[in-house]
């Protein structure tokens, strides 16, 4: 068994291809989500029936595994007329729509947590502060809350990013070609599934630390006040 | 009824499930324990062989873990095993691969949990078992980890859920798991709606069933444990 460097070399194109569906399959999920989250968040922080139905849904998502989201999205759904026979079809035929939806349940459903933990974190005195002072509560949501509680979950928002990259290896189960399914074609060719899926091994561990220099340089900007020992 | 059968096999399959969870966790746990314990003390070697480790294991999806040892674990072992002179060929099931590559993964999480874990363990602690002169392997399994499990256990619990989810998403190997009978099932009934809630709904099972088991060992470890200062009024009323 050994690195062969020309297959490597030669076999680029396609997993750089697979690469760019696994962004392309990210990138609408991570602003879907936490545009899906937000509201969710908030109505966890209220009282009443609309914080037992956001429990709920954080409760579901999380509980279920992302492949079975993307299952019941992708080949769950077609069972239902109304998706079925009306426009809905258009969206829902394809695969990264359904890779899309899929996945943004799960990460909305972390989000919505993680946005729970920061904007509760925000000190009350804070927020009363900002109410004397004669904000509107929509501008203390998006003047104060929103950036206190976005220093807060810095840390865990990166965990969180870092556990999507590495889930968009689910997306070849609905026909996807992602960087691991690329790796997987690779093989299937060549009959040597060493050096295609340790070269996908290296191109997704340059990735996440790419994105782990990117979250502590944001830190370090955004955190500069604290006191570091 | 095709329909009964069918829910037979996807029984069948959440116990694999849950086999593949519960091996790859020990592993995990066994590696995790290991790791944690070697790098306490600063030891440059220890510590890069434990940093390159954590580095590929986080870096790498487990899926992708997962396909290198299904499809090169044997090529891997028997080019390792020649070195030493061995010409030895050994069969990877999925059920292997899966096991190991979770395992490892997920042993690379568990090793950080467990060593903030021990570094919380309050220095008298350690301390005071020197002065009593008690044997250190006893110090360690009936003084330290008791105190261990307490801290580690909300990470370890949530570290649990994560495994048994990912066990999931290993079916893609070919492992014969619940989710590789749901789509079995759908494909043959064309009713994927059904079988894919039947089995996020053992998903939610096993996630409530895990709260409720973690709720009763968190109580257990707690037991004796009382926080130094309490906290009462801080008003004089």
């Amino acid at each position: 068994m050994h690195y062969d460097f020309k297959l490597a070399w030669e076999s680029m194109p396609a997993l750089l291809a697979g690469t760019a569906t696994t962004f392309t399959v990210l990138l609408p999920v991570l602003v879907l989500g936490l545009l899906v989250a937000l509201p969710v968040a908030l109505a966890r922080l209220d009282s009443g029936p609309k914080s037992v139905a956001a429990a709920g849904y954080i409760a579901f998502f999380r509980g279920v595994p992302s492949l079975v989201l993307l299952y019941l999205v992708y080949s769950g759904l077609p069972q239902l007329s109304i998706v079925r026979d009306t426009f809905l079809w258009t969206f829902f035929s394809n695969a990264y729509v359904c890779a899309w939806v899929g996945l943004t349940l799960t990460h909305s459903g972390y989000m919505a947590e993680i946005i729970r933990g920061g904007l509760a974190a925000v000190p009350s005195g804070t927020i009363e502060a900002a109410a004397a002072l004669g904000l509107s509560p929509r501008q203390v949501l998006f003047r104060l809350r929103l950036p206190m509680a976005a220093r807060y979950v810095l840390k865990a928002y990166q965990n969180e990013l870092l556990i999507m990259v590495k889930s968009t290896s689910a997306v070849s189960a609905i026909t996807l070609v992602d960087l691991t399914a690329a790796a997987n074609t690779v093989f299937d060719y060549t009959y040597d599934p060493f050096t295609p899926l340790v070269t996908a091994a290296a191109i997704y561990w340059c990735i996440i630390n790419v994105m782990r220099i990117g979250f502590t340089l944001a830190d370090q900007k955004l955190n500069r006040h604290l006191v570091r020992n | 009824m095709p329909l009964m059968g069918f829910v037979q096999q996807i029984g069948t399959g959440a116990l694999v499930t849950i086999q593949v969870a519960v091996l790859a966790y020990l592993l995990a746990l066994l590696i995790g324990t290991l790791f944690a314990l070697a790098t306490l003390k600063r030891r440059l070697v220890v510590n890069i062989a434990w940093q390159t480790y954590a580095s590929i294991f986080t870096g790498v999806p487990s899926l992708l873990v997962a396909f290198l040892f299904y499809y090169a674990g044997s090529g891997i072992i028997s080019s390792v095993l020649s070195l030493a002179g061995l010409n030895v060929t050994i069969d990877i099931s999925p059920f292997m691969a899966a096991v190991a590559a979770l395992g490892m993964v997920y042993g690379a999480y568990l090793a950080d949990l467990i060593r903030s874990a021990i570094q919380n363990v309050p220095p008298g602690q350690f301390e005071a078992t020197k002065v009593l002169l008690i044997p250190r392997p006893a110090a360690w399994v009936l003084v330290i980890l008791p105190q261990v499990l307490r801290l580690a256990l909300p990470g370890m619990t949530n570290m649990w859920i994560v495994v048994l989810k990912d066990t999931a998403l290993i079916s893609l190997i070919g492992l014969k798991e619940i989710m590789a009978y749901a789509k079995l099932a759908s494909g043959v009934t064309k009713e994927p709606f059904i079988y894919y809630l039947l089995a996020s709904a053992f998903f939610l099972g096993m996630t409530a069933l895990t709260y409720f088991v973690s709720q009763r060992i968190e109580q257990w470890t707690r037991r004796g444990y009382r926080p130094v200062a309490v906290k009462g009024p801080a008003h004089a009323l």
